[in-house]
């Protein structure tokens, strides 16, 4: 092992147990934000089950499911964006970007229009739909996007995706115009991010994708790595170039539109958690992965937290906080990118 | 030039997406800050009668609780207005707002230590559980004939039969004042009907409640060509089709907002509205959504108010 590697290897670890620290701050302040103000300390109490039969409702029934909701989402946010900005070489890749949030959004349109019978299964029936609807998209994407002789081209990967965003957009707006007004409040409150999951078997939809997808890319990072060289070199390292990228695909559309199922449509995370985290950590994927999810968390649980506080009694959805503070950061990054 | 493509495109998107997070509605409930989560304890045993803390989950179960001079600790409020319906909000100044109905602050719930929680079937009869962690719940099903029968239950859950009996009474005394005003008005056989101006859509209210049981039961008005079959709330129609019902008066509910305005306005401006019967016999009356699709005790009783005052003139 040489100099750099331990040198490198010693900053991931600070890195990663500060953003540890910070998560954990984060979602103890958001534990501790509600109608009814419990102390940290209350909630500490609670946690370990010594708080009173009250504190113990609010904590595990009102806000823990929520709370775990957004720190999946966000993990499997970050990841998916992660995953594509080294899929495609293209640090604008991001699954609100490419369409993939558009394609959820299509999903779940179609299915409070069609399907309004299986509502009684809705949170575990719903990532399904979103999951379809994203694949469609992304399907779409790389047909689209595909060159007989250059394969798969980043930068029509990003233009074909921003346009199939907005079709998809305009066939969710028609239908949702079609619908009554309590569903249409539903979705519309959806499509602008608001966490609508807060009871656990919305956990349970959810967790089975990001525990088995999450550490499926963590053990994929060397494949990564050699994608980010290229096709030709990644080809001449050994590395299975399509089919990876096939699978490595599926991955981060599944993780993006299960998430997004669960938290609505936010974007952004996709976007900033993988560059703040290569500019933490340096691009090899290994370390970059496990710190993009942790950012994505403290990004997404901090913004709902705000969204749910700061603007009492009018909560507003997490995605038009993410959208605030992220689009700024957007165009940093543009006016940066040479 | 590629690259300034992308930068253009992105922007756009980026602005897209900003613009779309602003103009969505947000619906989120209001969390308001609690009292202090040290509030006196209450046993969980229900008080019985006009003493016990309600929080009521439904505006109108709430609306039938202020009928019986009963004011619960607790409401949600109007998902339109996101506050207490501004018919009532005077009665209703301490009373602890708990957010919209579709997504009850349950936490703020929970700080009131309610004795007792009401629900209404249609909008929670599925989270009934979760509510009864909290106290012991009634569930209200308001299809379930008129709202008569839900102020009667209400009343013998909190020992005021009386009341409601002499609410309903004054109530059927008052409608039969009206409608005999309203025939002096608008003479023999008149169809009506009830019409509401969105900023998006034009619609007819139908046989169901709100509008339903007011105007073609309780007053016994005939429905306009056609309304009688609309057996639901309302229907959307387009403008076209208005001459078709052949309504000799017509009930206007214009939405809150500059838009709905506007649109009533250029409706109002449109020849084929001007050729309806209805307008040229002048008989459009204009009727605010609150009280009017408030399908409580109250409600119903200010609509009636209000009918009163019309066709006294």
């Amino acid at each position: 092992m040489n100099q750099q590697e331990i040198a490198r290897k010693k900053r991931v670890m600070h890195v990663g147990i500060w953003l540890i620290l910070i998560c954990v701050c984060v979602i103890l302040y958001s534990l501790h934000t509600g109608s009814i103000r419990l102390s940290p300390y209350e909630v500490l109490r609670t946690l370990v089950g010594l708080g009173s039969e009250d504190d113990s409702l609010v904590l595990f029934e009102y806000r823990l499911p929520r709370i775990v909701i957004t720190i999946l989402a966000g993990m499997g946010l970050g990841i998916s964006g992660a995953i594509l900005q080294g899929l495609y070489r293209n640090s604008l890749a991001d699954p609100g970007v490419l369409g993939l949030h558009a394609g959820a959004a299509f999903g779940l349109v179609v299915f409070v229009s069609f399907f309004r019978s299986l509502e009684g299964m809705i949170s575990l029936v719903l990532p399904l739909f979103t999951f379809a609807g994203a694949v469609l998209v992304a399907v779409l994407i790389v047909l689209l996007a595909y060159d007989r002789h250059k394969g798969v081209l980043p930068i029509r990967l990003i233009l074909v995706g921003i346009a199939l965003a907005a079709g998809f957009s305009a066939i969710t707006l028609f239908l949702s115009l079609r619908l009554d007004e309590g569903t249409y409040a539903f979705a519309a409150r959806w499509l602008a991010g608001n966490v609508w999951g807060r009871e656990w078997a919305n956990v349970l939809a959810l967790l089975p994708w990001i525990v088995l997808l999450v550490p499926y890319t963590w053990l994929q990072s060397k494949v990564l790595d050699a994608l980010m060289l290229g096709d030709e070199v990644a080809t001449g390292i050994g590395a299975p170039v399509q089919r990876k990228r096939f699978l490595l695909m599926g991955t981060a559309v599944a993780l993006a539109s299960v998430s997004v199922s669960m938290a609505g449509g936010v974007g952004f995370i996709g976007l900033a958690a993988p560059h703040l985290a290569r500019r933490l950590v340096g691009p090899l994927h290994q370390y970059m992965l496990p710190i993009a999810g942790m950012i994505g968390v403290v990004i997404l649980v901090a913004a709902d937290t705000i969204g749910r506080s700061i603007f009492q009694p009018n909560a507003i959805p997490a995605g038009v906080v993410v959208a605030a503070v992220g689009a700024p950061y957007f165009l940093y990054l543009l006016a940066k990118t040479k | 030039m590629k690259k300034l493509m992308i930068t253009a495109m992105s922007i756009l998107s980026l602005l897209t997406v900003a613009a779309c997070g602003q103009s969505a509605p947000q619906q989120s409930a209001p969390a308001q800050n609690a009292p202090a989560a040290s509030a006196p304890a209450t046993t969980k045993t229900p008080k019985s009668g006009a003493d016990q803390k309600i929080a009521s989950m439904s505006i109108h179960l709430t609306n039938n609780l202020l009928a019986l001079g009963i004011t619960p600790v607790g409401s949600v409020i109007g998902g339109d207005v996101k506050a207490f319906l501004p018919h009532v909000a005077d009665r209703l100044k301490d009373t602890k707002p708990l957010g919209v109905v579709t997504d009850p602050d349950m936490e703020a719930v929970l700080a009131l230590k309610p004795d007792v929680i009401y629900l209404d079937e249609a909008y929670s009869g599925k989270d009934v559980a979760k509510f009864e962690k909290i106290a012991p719940t009634h569930v209200f099903n308001l299809d379930e004939g008129t709202w008569r029968d839900t102020l009667k239950k209400t009343g013998a859950l909190v020992k005021r039969e009386a009341e409601a009996e002499t609410f309903i009474a004054d109530y059927e005394e008052q409608t039969k004042r009206v409608k005999g005003l309203i025939h002096d008005k608008l003479g023999d056989g008149a169809k009506v009907m009830a019409i509401r101006v969105t900023a998006k859509e034009l619609r007819v209210f139908g046989m169901k409640r709100p509008m339903g049981p007011i105007l073609f039961e309780d007053l016994g008005l005939q429905p306009a060509n056609g309304v009688e079959k609309i057996d639901k709330a309302y229907a959307v129609i387009s403008q076209e089709v208005l001459p078709d019902f052949d309504a000799d008066a017509i009930f206007v509910v214009v939405n809150a907002g500059d838009e709905a305005k506007k649109v009533y306005d250029q409706l109002q401006a449109n020849p084929l509205w001007q050729g309806l019967t209805a307008v040229k016999k002048n008989q459009i009356y204009i009727i605010g959504a609150q009280p009017w699709l408030d399908y409580s005790a109250i409600g119903n009783k200010m609509a009636m108010d209000e009918a009163e005052a019309f066709f006294k003139k």
